[in-house]
């Protein structure tokens, strides 16, 4: 598949997913959970991981894996993972990251194999470079929307806001009328001048790159068609055979582990969702999980790129990350709501596509042709989330307050004030195009 | 396909709010003595009310907490498969953060149910006809808890039965028909049983989860068996999950602030532009008339109309607006993401409830014993508590929780009135309604109750 990311110079505007996967010392859990409880304690402020002073930061995470025995008895030791979604470089952000945080990210990662001591801010950040993963496939509410955008539109939103409330106090009669008394406010507005221009998006280089993303793997997998199907339908058969004898796991989360990962949920308007399970045995799970998550990642990026992932509003960022070459997969997101309105929403309105990847877990409800069942089981399906899911010691987000929804909003209520005017050359157009202008207007009323 | 319900088994709550019998008490117990309670339960269980027929002069209905339950149970463990927050209970901090009871409404100052106050295991819920017959049948149901190892530790009363609300609005209008029980009317919205009944296939054609025992934890087979013929004994057959809560309304609040936000510039408030921001906080007027379908005035005559949608009339809320309560309680066919659709509404049945509450006024304060039932208390209870009417961004809003009955942070929320050209913001709405105390329960099937009132106790068991 094609890497989304590359490190380096890309695109101001684009929003990359950091992964940062370091095996804890032996005998150091316990230190590494005790640090983890103590950041949490002090937000986001804390020298150690200063998220509010990090401007490129939408939503970031620390958790650890425990150790886990894989399908064939080897070992897997614990890690501790920072994860966080950024604009810009993931080279960027971690050297940023290292220059804010310092001897700060000594406490941090200090617990971990090979941390160097005594190091510069440059050996830490290259450290952290170099412990980096690629998910295998990465979903963005809005590609090109920044952490900057989001603040500044919102303060934007409350501003205007209070003008419609004086426009409605000195009784307008049109909405057309509203929004021409409210642009000619945020005009005269020096500070409020950058909202006339449009958002700066991914930029030209970035929609070419874009572009080659998008048509590359699609030729690619339209030429080999005659290759492609007839592989797709015998593995398709051939999970169709495994599918009947996979057994899923019917086992209740234990009530402990469901009270630590609530711990950590539902402070904020949006929460994090992080697991990590198992695939099931054999290669053939492994490359239809493969398979799936490039195709996954490709949707996300040409048809999920604006404001929802198949239908569903509520999540801001999410990644899938093949582990320990492809033994486990992890899967982490930020949504709005709670995890019981979570699990419903992929239930309801997703459940093909999280059949498809999620499938190839270990002990996933039973499913049919890859697609059918499975998460339609809820019972199941919720037992399987809940027992996969990792406690979320350490979340930060950017913009506590903001659903995804709420974030949409604020982008179509800056695009308005950037109507284009209307003028007709007949009695007859003009009003039309008035009619048309004051239906606009009251659309875009309507948002605030 | 129409389920057929044991309703011979069924409490009578379940399927009637006895509006026959319009007096009423619910008792909170303890256990002391576990032996000498299970008998005592036994005995209710005789008397207890059945959904078969409608009761005359009084009835009876129980339900357990977790607490109640395990107490019970010869090893003293809750049996594994009741839900999670059944079996957490009400009040963690977890649960606390989800349902909004924090700040004023934090579980610590509860009058009941709280961390603080006596340990809760069951509610005795009682209905009369008539205040003497209630007086009667409390004082019965207080001696024999008395006689057999409980104490009650707090009686709520209620007022008599009312159509109307303390705010003063027609109130518990919209309740789901179940499936196999005789169609209320035509266009009522039917529910499958599995909703609010466990043991039966539920809006997605499953059983949701319930407690089941192996067949040796029952030997005298007093349960019924596992609907879905895994050999077990069915605890959960023909119960529900009951929610009680009572909220506090602060009615003098909600009419002064009403009276306040309605005010023109003269300082003067026109009758009518009170009653209907009033109507526009709630979504109905007085009577009970929706919003949707009379937007200006009152309409007595819609009030029981229940066959209403909001996308096709009212998309965004011109009539009734979209954080109103009742828009958000029950959402009807405006969930994304195909609004207006079957598809919409099929969404909305997996958050339904049974509601039967009751007005209270004691101590100087009045308001409702909010009670419901369901089958699920993520999916239903606590997903419309949390997901719609405490979400400050429900439906594209901002800050904007439920505007009657929604909790506040310190700045209060806001309510919109949607309205052209220029919609009316009402910020810094204070809280109207608090919690006072609560608890979830479970109301057994009636054999379940007998099951559990017939067990041994751990002294007595082999090990």
């Amino acid at each position: 598949m094609v890497a989304p990311i590359q490190s380096g110079g890309t695109s101001m505007a684009g929003q990359v997913p950091v992964t940062v996967r370091a095996t804890v010392c032996a005998g150091q859990l316990d230190a590494v959970r005790k640090v983890l409880a103590d950041l949490r304690r002090h937000g986001p402020q804390d020298d150690r991981m200063p998220f509010a002073a990090l401007p490129d930061v939408h939503f970031a995470r620390l958790f650890v894996l425990e150790d886990v025995t894989d399908l064939d008895g080897e070992l897997i030791p614990a890690s501790l993972v920072y994860m966080a979604d950024v604009d810009g470089s993931v080279d960027r952000h971690l050297r940023r990251l290292a220059t804010r945080a310092g001897t700060g990210l000594d406490e941090v990662f200090g617990y971990c194999v090979g941390w160097p001591a005594s190091a510069t801010d440059r050996q830490r950040a290259d450290w952290l470079r170099g412990h980096c993963l690629q998910p295998a496939a990465y979903y963005v509410h809005r590609v090109g929307r920044t952490v900057a955008q989001i603040q500044a539109e919102d303060r934007l939103r409350t501003e205007l806001a209070t003008m419609v409330d004086e426009a409605g106090a000195a009784g307008e009669s049109s909405a057309a009328a509203v929004r021409a008394r409210i642009e000619a406010r945020v005009r005269a507005t020096p500070e409020l001048a950058w909202a006339l221009r449009p958002a700066a998006g991914l930029g030209l280089a970035g929609r070419l790159r874009d572009t080659v993303h998008k048509l590359v793997p699609a030729a690619g997998v339209l030429l080999a068609l005659p290759v492609v199907v007839p592989v797709l339908v015998a593995g398709l058969v051939a999970i169709r055979a495994q599918e009947s004898t996979d057994r899923p796991d019917t086992d209740r989360p234990d009530p402990d582990h469901v009270h630590e990962v609530e711990r950590y949920e539902d402070f904020a308007a949006q929460n994090p969702f992080t697991a990590v399970g198992l695939l099931k045995p054999g290669p053939l799970r492994r490359a239809t999980m493969r398979v799936a998550l490039a195709g996954l990642d490709w949707a996300c990026r040409h048809r999920y790129a604006r404001d929802n992932l198949a239908g569903v509003r509520t999540i801001h960022f999410a990644r899938w990350l093949p582990l320990d070459d492809g033994r486990r997969v992890v899967f982490a997101s930020s949504y709005d709501g709670s995890q019981e309105s979570y699990m419903d929403d992929f239930i309801n309105r997703l459940s093909w596509g999280v059949n498809l990847v999620f499938s190839n877990g270990l002990g996933y409800p039973r499913t049919r042709w890859l697609v059918f069942g499975g998460a339609r089981d809820e019972t199941a399906y919720k037992h399987y989330l809940r027992r996969h899911q990792v406690p979320t010691v350490v979340f930060y987000s950017a913009y506590q307050t903001l659903s995804a929804r709420n974030v949409d909003d604020n982008s179509l209520i800056r695009d308005g004030l950037r109507h284009t005017g209307t003028a007709g050359d007949e009695a007859d157009e003009a009003d039309a195009a008035g009619a048309a202008d004051e239906a606009d207007a009251a659309r875009w009323l309507r948002l605030l | 396909m129409t389920e057929q319900l044991e309703l011979d088994d069924m409490q009578g709550l379940l399927v009637r709010g006895y509006g026959t019998l319009p007096e009423a008490a619910f008792l909170l117990l303890r256990f002391d003595d576990v032996p000498a309670a299970r008998r005592g339960l036994a005995g209710w269980a005789d008397s207890v009310t059945s959904a078969e027929r409608a009761p005359a002069g009084t009835a009876l209905n129980i339900a357990l907490t977790a607490v109640g339950v395990a107490a019970l149970s010869p090893d003293g463990r809750l049996p594994a498969g009741f839900s999670q927050p059944f079996a957490d209970g009400m009040v963690t901090a977890y649960r606390s953060r989800l349902l909004g009871d924090v700040d004023d409404d934090d579980p610590a100052g509860w009058a009941w149910g709280g961390p603080a106050g006596d340990p809760i295991c069951a509610l005795l819920l009682v209905y009369a006809e008539r205040p003497d017959l209630l007086a009667g049948a409390v004082d019965a149901a207080t001696r024999h808890a008395a006689g057999h190892g409980m104490t009650v530790v707090r009686r709520l009363t209620t007022l008599p039965l009312s159509e109307q609300e303390a705010f003063g609005f027609r109130d518990g209008l919209s309740q789901p028909t179940m499936d196999g029980l005789p169609r209320a009317e035509a266009g009522a919205e039917v529910v499958r049983a599995g909703e609010f009944v466990l043991g039966y296939p539920n809006e997605y054609g499953l059983l949701t989860e319930r407690p089941l025992l192996a067949r040796e934890r029952d030997p005298g087979g007093v349960l019924p068996p596992d609907a879905a013929g895994s050999g077990c004994a069915d605890l959960g057959r023909n119960g529900s999950y009951l929610v009680l809560r009572q909220l506090r309304q602060d009615v003098a609040g909600f009419w002064d602030f009403v009276d306040h936000a309605a005010g023109g510039p003269d300082g003067t408030t026109p009758a009518e532009a009170r009653e209907l921001l009033a109507a526009k906080l709630v979504g109905r007027w007085r009577s009970g008339a929706p919003l949707t379908l009379s937007p200006d005035h009152d309409d007595a005559t819609l009030a029981e109309v229940n066959d209403f949608g909001y996308h096709h009339l009212d998309p965004d809320g011109l009539r009734c607006p979209v954080g109103a309560h009742i828009r958000r309680a029950n959402p009807r066919d405006s969930l994304e993401p195909q609004p207006g659709t079957e598809r919409s509404r099929e969404l909305n049945r997996k958050h339904r409830l049974i509601r039967r509450g009751r007005n209270y006024a004691e101590d100087g304060e009045q308001g409702l014993h909010f009670l419901c039932l369901n089958a699920s208390l993520t999916r239903q209870y606590e997903f419309v508590q949390h997901s719609w009417i405490n979400d400050p961004s429900f439906h594209g809003l901002v800050g904007s929780v439920d505007p009657v009955v929604g909790p506040r942070g310190a700045g209060g929320t806001t309510f919109t009135e949607p309205a052209r050209p220029v919609r009316r913001r009402h910020p810094g709405l204070p809280r109207f309604v608090h919690v006072r105390g609560g608890a979830y329960f479970f109301l057994p099937g009636i054999r379940a109750l007998r099951y559990l009132s017939s067990l041994p106790d751990p002294t007595l068991s082999v090990r």
